[in-house]
């Protein structure tokens, strides 16, 4: 038909103009592909074609799979959307407010609250971890009776006709846990226990802080964690507290570290920090000074700095007969000076469990000023609240028969404490033991009834951390098991079940409710606070009395091993802790970010020690203290105490035995797991109470050495920056990949530059056009080595947003851990004494002139038009080339079909990232889903993608904010302000690889060109 | 008559051989039944072959896990072996192809074995490009054809690509040169042949070669071309190979001396390989009239030429990284020679360079259990040589946190085997169906017709029967 003649009718205006056209192959440039032309002949063969595959497609039976879909759509609930839920981390007692990121009903990431006042958006390893720990198998899916599975009606039948029986008789009913935070379960507790004549609640650490709190008795008269703020501490000295390791609430310390030093602040503002200790942990890693004192000398340490303090502020202190001080009068002289000039604004801890000594901190603080300042007793925290004390008056019942009713509540004494084995007799002894263990430990294992408590994503609960900010849990998830909450376990037991929701709003109407002033209906408190995750709420003030002079005593003496003797330090690593989350294969598989040690604690020997005894790493020893021993395989580590043998707790738990066959099964691969099948050795027999107090330092320990070779995972074996010394290249011993620079030679020449003006970086000339356009974005990463602590939380972290698999420990032996973010560690200084320690987080960095790029055949990896270097998953043909040709090592390639067995803890994927399948090369990916998911909510909410929409999972985690992501092209993003930093370098820049991630020098507040020679 | 038998050269062929004993010789091999000797040498190289099929099998199966390869060492055992392998097939190439056209008739009684030889090498190192893949099975995707999948395509500037089509040309041109030689032997095979399988597969695979002059013309013409095209690839291929490190960023690969080095190294390593199955085939095929101690010698010099050449790039390698200023690159090379895998690299030097200076002198080059000794020490040491290069330079490359060790897991050392395995195996099964020595072109620097005559008549006539003119054109350019 001719077109003129035909009449047009017109839909629209668009369309009735003459130029009009229909959108014609919408989709050809999205997809590349012409569309779809078909002649009569094509439409017939094709339409053959289908039915020929439909016929034969129908032959085969496939199994039938029901999907189910929502048949009424819950409002607000889109599938494939994820949705954030603030709560509570109860991985630990510190209470770290957490994101709960959901999708589809399920929690599948953990991400720190950033309004959270506590933590300020970080979360540490463990938090990460405890993910995983709500999809773990093992843990009970209902009350056991006996060790046999019963129904809850029938366990509280049960355990209240005992307790009928034992309230008649009057015996006595204890309730040992571990600190409780939450107000609500100690107001629950309180109406269990009231119910019986002699009822008491024990609480207790495994890491004990308890001898602080007693201390602070004997000072101020309050027993109570003070709460620390490190973020106004200009000088800093700390006696063997790993503060930004382990050390009660790591992640609210490490934040408060990182603000109490920022070089690019105005005016700087960092401060002086000086480490005294016998082992070295992560926070002795990024001190400005490192005192090494054995752990018996703490004391005596203590008390020279608290009669240097005493003279300058003129308050008396009797220091008569102290022995020579074990760190140099110099040294201590200098420190004792500058903490006085900062009086007010210095903070003195200690982790040391002698009252004496904390009493001796205590005046120390006291006599600059510093309560109220940096330590703060008005609002204490309740992160530590257990008394050695009263669990040693309890063991002393146990053992005499006295209790009639134990329940235990998130502890397991008979693995934590020393005499477990004389414990666990005691134990068996009690007429009626419960424990609400979610799991079946080695305490548990005991119980006439365990009656496991939930998760905290799966239950509702709630944590005055530090006084004045409580946070709530809310669940994430429909409870996994029959468990029950504790509050609610409690509530039957006093005779008024109720559900945990209605208690803690119970709870919270009558306390804490009250407390503030800001809302005026209690629902609409509860809802603000049900979403913030916590409220901030008025403290009650604690009474504190005035300074007791009297309690103060200086110890005048070291408390030194006999010879061929050494002192041991039991402490706990960043990743394990005190053990309570040994079953998370995360956790296990996590170097230690000194050591670099997964799968294994190890007896920490000094470096001379081991010359001295011919000791190298893996070797067996034994070491005796107690009347225990311990066999441990050896490792050489820097930096420590020569007379000192430090082990790590939390190992040797039972039920780590699954970790035996966690790795690969092959024809030659070896399982993981001792002798007995669990991982690492239990240190704890070697603990031992003391004052009242339970000793983690400072017990005599005899060392013998077994002729056996136990090989330890380490994931570095190159531990320098300086090149062997057995191959001399003159003039380019020491490798520049982590630059450090001091903070007067940083000001300094800062102050030359801002005479001068900064200059401009000269232009880099570039042979080749630049073929890689990044209109839109360019994505880029800051990493500021001066922040890094090494803590490790962005390597779970990037675990759990990536779906990074766990490998087992002969596979880390074989140095094929899979971990797409790693911290490496670099020890450098002179001597045994000047040992300093950097860490350098290390991923892809995402090149711009990628040496992966070009090599690989298949253009598995290519270049985005955002400047990300991608790896394009089913694209790999395994060739490994990239991997090779990657000057960062940070390509980890799938060696086997990595196991997945655990259909449980599959649940913790991350639906957005590819699980990777045998044979091909992964990588770190700048969290491209995160960054495919910020654009597509900004585009959907219409507006531009703003700075800091995009954080890497890495990147959020970091509780001191070390890591910046965004956008380079962006000229006031961070992260090009970082990037601007006189600081900023990038590693093998000289190569012109063109990395996308610069990294900030390590500056330490040192004197210039003094103790860190030859650091670079 | 008399004046023209003066022979200004020792005949290249001992025993005054006849055209009828040379195809008889070389025919017995062939004809009756393989020797006890012959089965016991094939029944261990196919059990060999067969451990390793098991394990190749495993690896696919299970995962590139089950070698000891890790995170900072992504290659050692598999493109050890690769490099290695393909350095044994350019011998080859090059005494059939380079030797052809510089008119070396010397190269006559060995070529044969050594295109073979090449071929079977070729095969053993095309094996690892595609089991050395985390998805073996996925490997043609290393060929740009047209495909379905939108716009994928491979990589053109991965040294990988060029790789596929060096070794895939290399393989083709060998095989076709090889089996053009073959044909006026497989002609003769055909008609010494009674009825059969064997008659039957001759006759279809010498293409109705009739010997006559115009075939043989034609024929010459053929070679002479395929020997042009040939030449080109003895210097490619294995500096294309060279490439794949040459072009990486990694100190110790990152080296622009590695083509030529790795072309002088592969020919030092297939000479050393030809060398000591000419040696074994000579003893156990009774072929010491035709292989004689003079092959031997010539052998043995060219061995001494590429060794020099290879110990020279390695001084110069050393040389270039002090002299770069580039610390990386000088601690790559004081690390190989020093570092943990310092005694490879001993064994390298000394095998590659040291050992074969023993050649100098004429009394060990003529000793011929001296010669096998040393041939076997030059095949290990190349193999060192690609295993240094590979596996130091990425022990400790730039960032020491990734440093680490390589420890081979008995899957890798069953491959390795089992490539022997396929080697050899595929040898014997050669010497037993296929003429080890190129009969038409021994037949052409045979002193025949030029020496007095003894009466051998009945031998021309033989001869004749082969198929077999006199080649004089290029028999008289060899003598002159």
């Amino acid at each position: 038909m001719d077109e003129k003649e035909t009449k047009r009718y017109w839909k629209s205006l668009d369309e009735r103009k003459p130029d009009h056209a229909f959108p014609q192959d919408e989709f050809r440039e999205e997809f590349g592909v012409p569309a779809m032309q078909l002649d009569r002949r094509g439409f017939l063969k094709a339409a053959g074609f289908t039915a020929a595959v439909a016929a034969i497609a129908g032959c085969s039976r496939a199994p039938v799979q029901k999907a189910i879909p929502y048949l009424i759509q819950p409002e607000e609930l889109v599938a494939g959307k994820s949705y954030y839920y603030a709560t509570t981390c109860a991985a630990c007692s510190a209470g770290c407010g957490v994101l709960v990121k959901t999708r589809d009903g399920r929690p599948v990431k953990l991400e720190g609250n950033p309004q959270h006042p506590v933590s300020r958006g970080g979360l540490c390893a463990v938090g990460q971890a405890s993910l995983l720990g709500l999809y773990d198998s093992q843990r009970l899916t209902g009350p056991l009776s006996g060790g046999k599975p019963a129904s809850w009606e029938e366990a509280d039948g049960a355990i209240l006709s005992r307790l009928t029986e034992i309230r008649a008789k009057g015996g006595a009913v204890r309730f040992l846990s571990g600190t409780v935070t939450s107000p609500a379960l100690r107001a629950q507790l309180g109406q269990f226990l009231g119910q019986f004549k002699d009822a008491r609640h024990v609480m207790y650490d495994a890491l004990s802080s308890s001898a602080i709190l007693d201390a602070q008795e004997q000072t101020h008269g309050v027993r109570a964690l003070p709460h620390y703020d490190f973020s106004k501490a200009e000088v800093l000295a700390s006696f063997d507290a790993d503060f930004l390791g382990a050390w009660i609430a790591p992640v609210e310390f490490a934040a408060g570290y990182r603000a109490g030093r920022a070089a690019e602040a105005t005016p700087p503002r960092f401060s002086s920090h000086a480490q005294i200790e016998s082992r070295m942990s992560l926070t002795g890693t990024k001190a400005d000074r490192r005192m090494l004192v054995a752990p018996g000398e703490m004391g005596l340490a203590l008390s020279h700095l608290a009669a240097r303090i005493a003279r300058l502020s003129g308050a008396v202190f009797d220091g008569a007969g102290m022995a020579a001080s074990p760190v140099p009068e110099k040294v201590l002289e200098e420190l004792a000076a500058r903490l006085w000039s900062a009086r007010g604004r210095s903070l003195v801890v200690s982790g040391s469990q002698e009252v004496a000594a904390q009493v001796l901190v205590n005046f120390i603080n006291q006599q600059l000023g510093n309560y109220g300042a940096t330590v703060d007793l008005e609002k204490p925290s309740s992160q530590k609240m257990g008394s050695d004390r009263a669990l040693g008056a309890l063991l002393g019942e146990l053992k005499a028969g006295k209790v009639a009713a134990l329940f235990l509540h998130g502890v397991n004494p008979v693995y934590e404490l020393p005499h477990g084995a004389a414990l666990a007799e005691a134990l068996k002894r009690v007429p009626l033991l419960v424990n609400l263990s979610e799991r079946v430990d080695e305490t548990s294992g005991l119980a006439h009834f365990i009656c496991p408590d939930r998760h905290f994503l799966e239950s509702w609960n709630d944590a005055e951390a530090t006084a004045g900010v409580v946070s709530l849990s809310q669940p994430a998830i429909h409870p996994l098991g029959n468990t029950r909450a504790a509050l609610e376990s409690l509530a039957a037991w006093s005779g008024k079940p109720q559900a945990a929701y209605e208690i803690l709003r119970a709870s919270w109407r009558e306390r804490i409710f009250p407390r503030q002033k800001k809302a005026a209906a209690f629902d609409a408190f509860w809802d603000q606070s049900v979403h913030d995750g916590f409220a901030e709420v008025g403290a009650r003030a604690e009474k504190s009395k005035p300074f007791r002079k009297e309690a103060v005593r200086a110890v005048i003496n070291a408390d030194v091993p006999a010879s061929g003797m050494f002192a041991l330090n039991l402490y706990p690593k960043v990743s394990m802790r005190e053990g309570r989350h040994a079953h998370n294969p995360w956790l296990q598989e996590l170097p230690d970010p000194v050591s670099k040690v997964a799968w294994d604690n190890y007896a920490c020997v000094a470096p001379g020690a081991a010359a001295r005894l011919g000791l190298s790493e893996g070797d067996v020893v034994r070491l005796e203290a107690n009347a225990s021993a311990v066999e441990l395989p050896v490792l050489v580590q820097p930096g420590q105490q020569e007379g000192t043998i430090a082990v790590a707790l939390g190992y040797g738990r039972q039920g780590t035995e699954r970790f035996v066959q966690v790795g690969p099964k092959w024809l030659f691969g070896k399982k993981t797991g001792g002798a007995d099948g669990r991982v690492g050795k239990n240190a704890a027999p070697l603990l031992r109470f003391s004052g009242g107090q339970l000793q983690y330092a400072g017990q005599e320990v005899r060392l013998t050495r077994l002729e056996q070779k136990s090989p330890l995972a380490c994931t570095q074996s190159h531990h320098t920056l300086t090149m062997p010394k057995s191959l001399p290249i003159v003039g380019n011993e020491r490798r520049e990949i982590v630059r450090e620079t001091t903070l007067s030679a940083l000001l300094n020449s800062r102050k030359a530059a801002g005479e001068k003006g900064v200059a401009a970086p000269a232009a880099v000339l570039d042979l080749w056009p630049k073929d890689h356009p990044t209109p839109n974005h360019q994505w880029g990463m800051a990493i500021d080595l001066t922040a890094c602590t090494g803590c490790s939380a962005c390597v779970v972290a990037c675990q759990a947003e990536n779906n990074i698999p766990v490998v087992g420990k002969d596979e880390v032996l074989r140095h094929r851990e899979m971990h797409w973010m790693r911290i490496d560690r670099y020890y450098s200084g002179e001597g045994e004494d000047e040992v300093s320690v950097v860490h350098q987080p290390m991923l892809c960095q995402q090149c711009a002139n990628a040496p992966c790029e070009t090599v690989c055949p298949v253009l598995a990896t290519v270049h985005s038009d955002e400047g990300l270097n991608q790896q394009v998953y089913n694209r790999c043909i395994g060739t490994r080339y990239c991997a090779n040709n990657c000057p960062y090592k940070t390509r980890r390639f799938n060696w086997f079909d990595y196991v997945r067995e655990d259909h449980l803890a599959n649940l913790a994927l991350n639906p957005d990232v590819t699980v990777r399948s045998r044979g091909i090369m992964e990588k770190c990916t700048f969290c491209v889903q995160r960054i495919q998911e910020g654009k597509s909510e900004a585009k959907r909410q219409g507006a531009a993608l703003v700075d800091g929409d995009v954080q890497t999972a890495c990147q959020q985690s970091c509780p001191s904010q070390a890591i910046v992501f965004g956008d380079l092209n962006d000229a006031q993003s961070r992260v090009s302000k970082a990037m601007k930093n006189s600081r900023n370098y990038r590693v093998l820049g000289e190569f012109n690889f063109r990395p996308s991630i610069g990294y900030l020098v390590v500056a330490r507040n040192r004197a210039e060109g003094g103790e860190d020679k030859g650091n670079g | 008559m008399a004046d023209s038998t003066v022979v200004l050269r020792p005949p290249l062929i001992d025993g005054h051989k006849t055209f009828a004993q040379v195809t008889s010789d070389v025919c017995r091999g062939m004809e009756g039944k393989p020797t006890p000797l012959w089965w016991a040498s094939f029944l261990t190289a196919f059990a060999v072959l067969m451990v390793g099929a098991a394990a190749v099998g495993y690896l696919v199966t299970t995962g590139i896990g089950t070698w000891g390869a890790n995170r900072t060492v992504g290659w050692a055992f598999d493109i050890t072996n690769f490099v290695f392998w393909i350095g044994i097939g350019h011998a080859g190439t090059l005494i059939s192809a380079v030797l052809y056209l510089l008119r070396q008739r010397w190269r006559t009684s060995v070529n044969r074995a050594a295109e073979a030889m090449t071929l079977f090498a070729v095969m053993c190192a095309g094996l690892f490009p595609v089991i050395h893949l985390g998805r073996p099975w996925m490997a043609y995707w290393i060929f740009p054809y047209p495909n379905t999948r939108g716009p994928l395509w491979v990589n053109f500037r991965s040294p990988l690509v060029w790789d596929a089509f060096a070794i895939s040309t290399y393989f083709t041109i060998s095989l076709v040169f090889w089996y053009v030689g073959l044909i006026p032997d497989l002609a003769t095979v055909r008609d010494r042949a009674k009825e059969g399988l064997k008659k039957k597969l001759s006759g279809l695979f010498s293409l109705g070669w009739n010997g006559s002059t115009r075939t043989w013309s034609r024929y010459e013409v053929v070679y002479l071309l395929l020997a042009g095209l040939a030449t080109p690839l003895v210097l490619s291929v294995h500096t294309i190979v060279s490439w794949d490190f040459a072009t990486s960023v990694i100190p110790g690969w990152h080296t622009t001396i590695f083509p030529p080095y790795f072309v002088a190294g592969a020919i030092f390593s297939g000479l050393a390989m030809v060398l000591t199955l000419m040696l074994v085939a000579r003893k156990t095929m009774r072929l010491e009239e035709y292989i004689t101690i003079r092959h031997v010698e010539v052998m043995c010099k060219l061995i001494i030429a590429t060794s020099g050449m290879v110990g020279l790039a390695y001084a110069t390698e050393f040389v270039t990284a002090l002299y770069s200023g580039n610390p990386y690159e000088q601690f790559a090379f004081l690390n190989r020679a020093f570092g943990p895998w310092g005694w490879a690299y001993g064994i390298m030097v000394s095998c590659n360079v040291v050992i074969p200076q023993l050649l100098w002198s004429k009394r060990i080059r003529t000793n011929i259990a001296i010669v096998f000794v040393i041939s076997i020490f030059v095949n290990i040491g190349m193999w060192f040589e690609r295993f240094v290069i590979i596996v130091t330079s990425l022990h400790r490359d730039y960032l020491p946190s990734s440093w680490a060790d390589y420890r081979p897991t008995p899957i890798e050392i069953a491959i390795l085997a089992g490539t022997f395995g396929l080697f050899f195996t595929c040898f014997l099964l050669f010497c037993r169906f296929l003429p080890v020595i190129a009969m038409a072109e021994v037949k052409g620097v045979l002193n025949e017709g030029r020496e007095p005559a003894h009466g051998h008549g009945h031998a021309q006539a033989a001869g004749k029967r082969a198929g077999l003119p006199a080649r004089s054109s290029a028999m008289e350019g060899a003598r002159g």
